[in-house]
């Protein structure tokens, strides 16, 4: 591509700040918040006692947990950026620029915006550490100097955060590249098959086998089989999640009577993988909140029946390590939806306007959108919360038993997300409030 | 004696240091067709959004007739008013035809109804009967994205009339379109309009959309250097 091109399609139009600025806060807050999370983790790799392999274990399926909502931010992010591009990049396809062309001005842009980000992001790393570090473990707080990663490893971290914004953005413009007219005219319906619906029956099958094959194996292996089948699921999760929704907004769209109702079933069937992205880290939390809800009753449980005092504070912090994993997932689910939402405002600028033009109430609009988001929400965090209900029923109606405090605990702790959501879609209203009669 | 659809009287509107409307006075008479013509800047597209009350004027005001009697001041409303007023009375073509791209071709129509309260069944078969009216039966399911710009702007039309707009306001409805395709819409537009007895307002640049309007306005720096004779009769 000639550089002198290159140069017209990196400079921000003018008016676009907005544009520029929403990507550059997306990859802050994901640098900022694995800087964080594995600052933390760190801490637990020191520990040398006897204890210490099950902190790694832990800390290791806390991170596995937290990879899914991290890599949605993070892609939210990067296509984000790719997508500021795509009318623009999409019609000098139609003018004959060559696919390469078009990618290496997409990965640039999306690069250079990631930097800014990931800068932005070391920053408020920094900035939380004092009070993240306030966090105790074993008994005491982990302090702030523990938690900052050595230079090397935030280097790679920020390196990480431009690789993943490279490659998104090229899996990104594979649609513009193969096929300009279907970005530029949005004719291509995102497809979601019932064929992984089958796949997920199998796999859910060989997972409860799997599960209940557990309490025979035990120790490590045991813990690591029940990683594995959790990581199994939330991979079942993700393939299986856009065709739910598809098949739940086709009942919405037979059954709309208000305007809001038929325009956020269209909103989701017009891309369901999108509209997935955006909910999934809280189907992967509510996921999870059935596996620690019932976990942490049954540990309370049994450090309540008696025992040595390393098994008490071991209950502990598992029960704090699955509080901050529940809190870090939601900020990122909010993150991406707030990132997605207000991007899908800036992106539909000009229908708002007109909208706003033929009389159209600001509130249809934004019903329409915040219900476009939080019924696919509830869909796959009550799917989400069955399936783990599903794979762990044996535990599951055994701390049923036990305690009933655990129902409670996985009801407050999905409340919690949707409830954060809810209000991240809330927060982008005056947003489109200005648009809209702009 | 007719009296007119819209009347304005007076109208300025500043833009910071710009003028667009410096003392406007124009009267539209029911089932004319007015074309507002003028170069880029000289206030035509201000002049039909305050005339269609998306924008208010700074001072002057437009009064609003509609066949049943009872003028409306459009410049006394409040701005949730104003949007009842443009959903109910006021249709709209804009350049892009701004369709919603989620949406088939017939639920950008129906969805004009359905914000009014009409049931969706009934304002489907409205806009089925609508969009068969601009040639685009069969078309009902299509995406806007799988339509030509022709046929969209037909499906824009076909919105702005379904809910009975006794005024349609169209901002360079041909611009995008080559001149075999914009004939078309042209041809719909005033079927839709002028030929069912209600009233088009038009800002073009194109002489050949003018041509076939009852009227030309012409407007330069915020005022109008002509408003043309009406061959309606008042």
């Amino acid at each position: 591509m000639n550089r002198h091109v290159l140069a017209v399609l990196l400079r921000p139009a003018r008016g676009q700040a907005g544009v520029v600025a929403l990507p550059i806060v997306a990859f802050g807050v994901v640098t900022a918040l694995v800087l964080t999370i594995l600052g933390g983790a760190q801490t637990f790799w020191t520990w040398t006692d006897d204890v210490a392999p099950v902190y790694w274990i832990l800390v290791s399926i806390a991170l596995a947990l937290l990879i899914v909502p991290l890599l949605g931010l993070g892609g939210a992010a990067a296509r984000l950026s790719a997508r500021r591009r795509d009318e623009r990049l999409s019609t000098l396809r139609l003018l004959g620029v060559t696919p390469s062309g078009v990618t290496i001005a997409t990965v640039v842009e999306s690069v250079l915006v990631a930097a800014l980000g990931a800068v932005a992001g070391l920053l408020v790393s920094l900035a939380i550490a004092p009070l993240v570090g306030l966090i105790p473990f074993r008994g005491q707080a982990l302090g702030a100097a523990a938690i900052i990663l050595p230079a090397w490893q935030i280097v790679a971290v920020i390196g990480a955060v431009l690789l993943l914004a490279a490659v998104s953005a090229v899996i990104g413009l594979r649609r513009v590249v193969i096929s300009p007219l279907g970005v530029r005219m949005r004719t291509q319906a995102a497809p979601a098959h019932w064929i992984r619906a089958v796949v997920v029956v199998l796999v859910v099958a060989a997972a409860f086998g799997a599960v209940n094959l557990f309490p025979q194996l035990g120790g490590l292996v045991g813990l690591l089989l029940l990683g594995g089948v959790f990581g199994v699921a939330l991979a079942v999760l993700n393939l299986i999640g856009p065709w739910v929704l598809k098949v739940s907004a086709r009942v919405q769209l037979r059954r709309a009577e208000r305007p809001e109702r038929l325009l956020a079933a269209r909103i989701v069937l017009d891309a369901p993988k999108a509209a997935w992205r955006q909910v999934s880290g809280i189907a992967m939390a509510s996921f999870m909140a059935v596996f620690a809800g019932t976990g942490v009753t049954l540990m309370s449980d049994l450090g309540d029946a008696g025992g040595p005092p390393e098994q008490a504070q071991l209950v502990a912090d598992m029960r704090t390590g699955l509080v901050i994993t529940l809190v870090a997932s939601f900020l990122m689910v909010a993150a991406s939806v707030g990132v997605n939402q207000a991007a899908g405002i800036l992106d539909q600028r000009e229908l708002n306007r007109s909208l706003h033009h033929l009389g159209m109430p600001m509130e249809t609009v934004d019903s329409a959108r915040r219900r476009a988001i939080m019924s696919p929400l509830l869909v796959t965090a009550l799917g989400a919360a069955v399936c783990a209900g599903i794979l762990i029923c044996p535990l599951l109606g055994i701390a049923m038993i036990l305690a009933p405090l655990s129902l409670v605990t996985i009801a407050a702790v999905l409340a919690a997300g949707i409830l954060l959501v809810w209000t991240v879609t809330r927060l982008t209203r005056p947003l489109l409030a200005r648009e809209f009669a702009a | 004696m007719n009296a007119p659809v819209l009347d304005a009287r007076s109208l300025t509107k500043t833009f910071g240091p710009t003028r667009a409307l410096a003392g406007v006075d124009l009267t539209v008479l029911p089932g004319e067709s007015v074309a507002i013509m003028g170069a880029s800047g000289s206030g035509k597209t201000t002049l039909l959004h305050v005339l269609a009350g998306i924008t208010a004027p700074d001072s002057g005001q437009v009064l609003f007739t509609p066949p049943g009697g009872g003028t409306i001041e459009v410049t006394g409303l409040r701005e949730t008013a104003r949007s009842r007023l443009r959903r109910e009375s006021f249709g709209f073509v804009f350049q892009q035809g701004l369709l919603i791209p989620e949406l088939t071709a017939i639920e950008n129509v129906a969805l004009a109804l359905m914000i009014n309260g009409v049931s969706r069944r009934e304002a489907v078969q409205h806009a089925a009967g609508w969009l068969s009216s601009l040639g685009l039966a069969g078309f009902e399911d299509r995406r806007i994205g799988e339509l030509s710009g022709g046929q969209a702007q037909r499906v824009a039309i076909a919105r702005a009339q379904v809910t009975g707009a006794q005024v349609v306001f169209a901002d360079e409805p041909t611009g995008a379109l080559d001149s075999q395709t914009s004939s078309e819409v042209m041809d719909a537009l005033l079927w839709s309009t002028t030929g069912q007895g209600r009233t088009l307002v038009v800002v073009t640049h194109d002489t050949d959309v003018a041509a076939r309007c009852t009227r030309t306005v012409a407007v330069r720096d915020g005022r109008i250097l002509s408003a043309g004779v009406s061959e309606v009769s008042a």
